[in-house]
């Protein structure tokens, strides 16, 4: 028996894990990294290569915008939108998805209908179209990014949560809690919330790759944190009129954004093939 | 002629590097025409025997030593190509269960149709060979069969088709390999009386793989029974039955309860040592649970040696085996005129089925009344589908009844808060399968004491004391309370299931199948430990079982049902001497006769199974 805890076993939750607290500890140390103003513009010295490159000024290590400010203090702070976004909307979309979904997997009935039929409607709205709607309606902002994507994104976790639900209420121990007097509202967070927590930290891991991307997409059209608070998608958006003077400004905001997504979903890869029940005692048979 | 030859046979498999005997110089003959019964324990080898045969063993198992021959060639050696060849068609498996070796998306018909295409019958005559088949496994009307589907059938029928199938090819070795395990009392019956049906008409030679001992005694010509991968003793049936050479086949006899009379039961303590335990023991593997055992049995593996004609058994103090008896038992008086606790009165629970346009309702129990008195074992007996179930969940409250009332205490159960609360704390239930009736993540001493959970105000010292208290009474040990369900064995995880019910010291206990798919050994303790519990405590019954020895052992009363209905109620004693409906005199018909039995009684020449076979010799 090795001191560690299976899931930390699997080289893809070590993985995961690393680039995610990596990410998260740029972002948390943004101001003592940075080498300099995300929005400080040094407009004599625009367009400025990676130092590798030929032209390039150790100064900015990652080179310079069309505006001269330095890519790598702003991929420094983006980590911030970006980390806040992931874990704030996941954690939200997360709350009010396993909330219905206990409910509805565990009385069943017309309730389990009614919250039902409510993610199919929800789910049949483009998910992009349906967050860029309530942009419109909600105004810009990063508390509206995240309140449009939770708003969007609780049907994913209520939909998968409430099928496992409905096997582990099935279970006998759930009837035996029930028989012995727990209330409702006991055996659900006692005997029925242990048994999806797995599932649920697996979810939370690949919903918070998602809120990143949306975020980058919002943030791209312009709908997310105003132009001086520097975001990936924003700097996207940015390189994209001078990609011919300087393809670095755009490769280096999609690298951060492909990095952290493969994070996040290598990490819920490797939960979910350690903490589900059923593929581990699949695998021990 | 000597057709399955196993001469000194080990399987071993490796465990982290190490090779682990699974069987050891295990050494048996089976001639064509006679049936040769495994018995023993689950853990024992059994099923291990079928698989060196058809080399499916698991990874990491082989056959290190010793030779299996098949018509006098070696099995083990065989080139794979050639060991094809003869599965399917001379050697065939019935499997244990019968619904899953069917393939769902696929007819009967079409399964069949291929199966005769592989042992090579021309396509034009495969019909009439379906139809022959199924004709002599006694299923009606066969030409329908062949266009159903697996989910179609029950599982007796299905597993006549497997039947069918495996006869089909005119095999000379069956290997059945616990066949009637899934099945029902009365089909389990029509089962084995198929199989030995088919063996007698085709002079086939059967490998019957059981764990039940009754089973075996009325199908087979031969025994071996198996304990920790080595044969404890061989041997014709009757004489192994009849008088048991190894302590091990006397006490897994006396696990069984009696049919014909109640007897206390001999429950061998703990359980079968684990494959490394018992490789690293000295003397003989069953010393450590025999009642027999001497200093001598720890120092050297016993040999086999002959106790009868034909009839061998790896014991030292074989010749004093007969002396083992349970110990008597004190019997449970019945109470006479004891208070009534719990009355059922014209219960009835419907379901409703089928889609929003096609109603139909099901009707599961129907109009079923009884009393429980106070401190009495009721048992209530009849097949899957008999609403004896359903009748549980309704008086646990699990279920709400369509129609009836039912009175705990002398209080009306009437859906009140109050009488809900009233019925928790008189009524409580034990579960089928401790493997779902247990919550995987929580340790057992937070399992036993979910009650004081459930009341609130109780510290976790208090619980673990309490814990430790019920460990004691349910007979685990003190230690068990930090372990989880999965640590624990088949019959730890049921008295686990036991205590946690009993914490709240209910006046009533439902149980629900409690017994079965347990060993016979495990079965045992459990059915002393209700007992036991009875006498310390005192408290009512209802006690759900297929199993009707079960029942005759633990309850007063019985209570038959069939489609929903109670058709035959009265004292256990009564019912079983002389039964006043049909089908209670079926059930008790179906119910193999005791194993210790068989040698008293006379074997009709006619009869297919039990027909005097040739002498047993042993090259």
């Amino acid at each position: 028996m090795s001191a560690r805890p299976a899931w930390l076993r699997s080289g893809r939750v070590v993985f995961g894990l690393s680039v995610v607290v990596l990410i998260s500890l740029v972002a948390l140390f943004a101001p003592w990294l940075a080498p300099h103003d995300p929005n400080e513009q040094t407009l004599l010295s625009t367009f400025l290569p990676p130092f590798w490159a030929k032209g390039g000024e150790a100064a900015f290590p990652l080179g310079t915008d069309s505006l001269g400010r330095c890519t790598l203090s702003r991929l420094i702070y983006g980590a911030r939108i970006a980390m806040t976004v992931a874990i704030v909307a996941s954690f939200g979309a997360m709350i009010i998805g396993a909330v219905l979904a206990h409910i509805a997997g565990y009385f069943g009935g017309w309730i389990d209908w009614l919250i039902g039929r409510t993610v199919d409607v929800w789910m049949s709205f483009p998910p992009v179209i349906l967050s860029l709607i309530l942009m419109v309606g909600l105004g810009t902002g990063l508390r509206n990014v995240i309140l449009a994507i939770v708003l969007v994104d609780w049907t994913r976790f209520c939909r998968v949560l409430r099928s496992e639900v409905l096997v582990v209420t099935r279970r006998d121990y759930v009837a035996a809690a029930r028989l012995i007097g727990f209330s409702h509202w006991r055996t659900i967070t006692r005997e029925i919330l242990p048994a999806t927590t797995p599932l649920l930290i697996t979810l939370v891991s690949l919903e918070m790759g998602i809120a990143v991307i949306v975020e980058a997409i919002l943030s791209f059209v312009g709908m997310s944190v105003g132009a001086t608070t520097p975001a990936w998608g924003q700097m996207i958006a940015d390189a994209r009129q001078y990609i011919y003077d300087s393809p670095w400004n755009l490769v280096f905001p999609i690298l951060m954004i492909f990095i952290t997504v493969l994070g996040f979903n290598v990490l819920g890869d490797g939960l979910r093939r350690t903490l589900d029940v059923r593929l581990t005692e699949t695998q021990r048979a | 002629m000597t057709l399955l030859e196993a001469q000194k046979l080990t399987v071993s498999a490796s465990l982290d590097g190490e090779r682990v005997p699974v069987l050891h110089d295990l050494s048996f003959s089976l001639k064509a025409g006679r049936v040769l019964g495994l018995v023993g324990e689950s853990g024992a080898g059994k099923s291990m025997v079928g698989r060196a045969i058809a080399q499916l063993l698991p990874p990491g198992f082989a056959a290190t030593g010793g030779a299996l021959t098949f018509g006098g060639v070696d099995l083990v050696t065989m080139e794979p190509e050639a060991r094809r060849a003869l599965l399917g068609r001379e050697i065939a498996f019935i499997p244990q269960e019968p619904l899953s070796a069917l393939n769902p998306v696929l007819t009967i018909g079409r399964q069949f149709d291929e199966h005769l295409a592989r042992i090579g019958v021309a396509s034009r005559e495969r019909r009439a060979a379906m139809l022959a088949a199924f004709d002599a496994v006694h299923l009606p009307r066969p030409a329908e069969l062949l266009a159903r589907y697996p989910h179609q059938l029950s599982g007796g029928m299905c597993q006549r088709v497997l039947i069918a199938m495996a006869f089909a090819s005119k095999p000379k070795l069956v290997i059945a390999d616990e066949p009637t395990t899934a099945l029902d009392v009365t089909i389990q019956a029509r089962v084995v009386q198929l199989i030995a049906e088919m063996q007698a008409r085709d002079d086939t030679a059967v490998l019957f793989i059981t764990h039940d001992l009754r089973l075996a005694a009325q199908v087979c010509h031969d025994i071996l029974v198996l304990y920790a991968g080595r044969a404890a003793e061989y041997g014709p049936a009757r004489n192994v039955f009849g008088a048991p050479g190894h302590p091990y086949t006397r006490c897994l006899q006396l696990a069984n309860p009696a049919m014909r009379e109640r007897r206390g039961l001999y429950a061998l303590p703990e359980r079968m040592p684990g494959l490394r335990a018992y490789n690293a023991m000295a003397g003989c593997a069953f010393a450590p649970r025999c009642p027999l055992a001497i200093t001598q049995c720890t120092q050297a593996p016993p040999p086999l040696a002959e106790v009868g004609p034909s009839h061998v058994a790896a014991c030292i103090r074989a010749a004093r085996t007969a002396e083992i008896a349970p110990a008597a038992e004190p019997a449970v008086e019945t109470p006479a005129a004891a208070p009534v606790i719990l009355e059922a009165s014209a219960l009835t629970k419907r379901f409703a089925s089928g889609g929003l346009f096609r109603r139909a309702e099901f009707t599961a129990v129907s109009n079923v009344s009884f009393a429980l008195h106070e401190n009495e074992f009721v048992g209530i007996v009849g097949e899957s589908g008999s609403g004896k179930s359903t009748l549980a969940r309704l008086i646990v409250g699990l279920e709400t009844p369509s129609e009836g009332r039912i009175e705990i205490a002398g209080r009306d159960i009437d859906g009140s808060a109050e009488a809900d609360d009233h019925r928790r704390r008189h009524v409580q239930m034990v579960f089928q399968d401790p493997q779902s009736a247990l919550n995987p993540r929580r340790r057992v001493a937070s399992i036993v004491t979910q009650p004081l959970e459930a009341a609130g105000h109780a510290t976790w010292e208090e619980r673990l004391a309490r814990a430790g208290l019920l460990l004691r009474e349910i007979g685990l040990p003190g230690e068990a309370a930090t372990r989880f369900p999965a640590q624990l064995s088949g019959g730890q995880r049921q008295r686990v299931n036991i205590a946690r019910a009993l914490c709240a010291v209910p006046r009533i206990l439902i149980a629900d199948e409690i017994v079965s798919g347990l060993d016979v050994s495990v079965q045992a303790q459990l059915l002393k430990l209700l007992a036991a519990l009875r006498r310390e405590r005192g408290f009512s019954m209802l006690f759900i079982s297929h199993d009707l020895s079960v029942v005759r052992y633990l309850c007063d009363r019985v209570l038959v049902m069939l489609r929903g209905e109670v058709v035959e109620s009265g004292l256990t004693e009564q019912v079983f001497a002389a039964p006043a409906h049909e089908y209670t005199r079926t059930l008790l018909a179906a119910v193999p006769p005791d194993d210790s039995e068989i040698s008293a009684r006379p074997r009709e020449s006619g009869d297919p199974v039990l027909g005097p076979g040739p002498p047993l010799s042993r090259g």
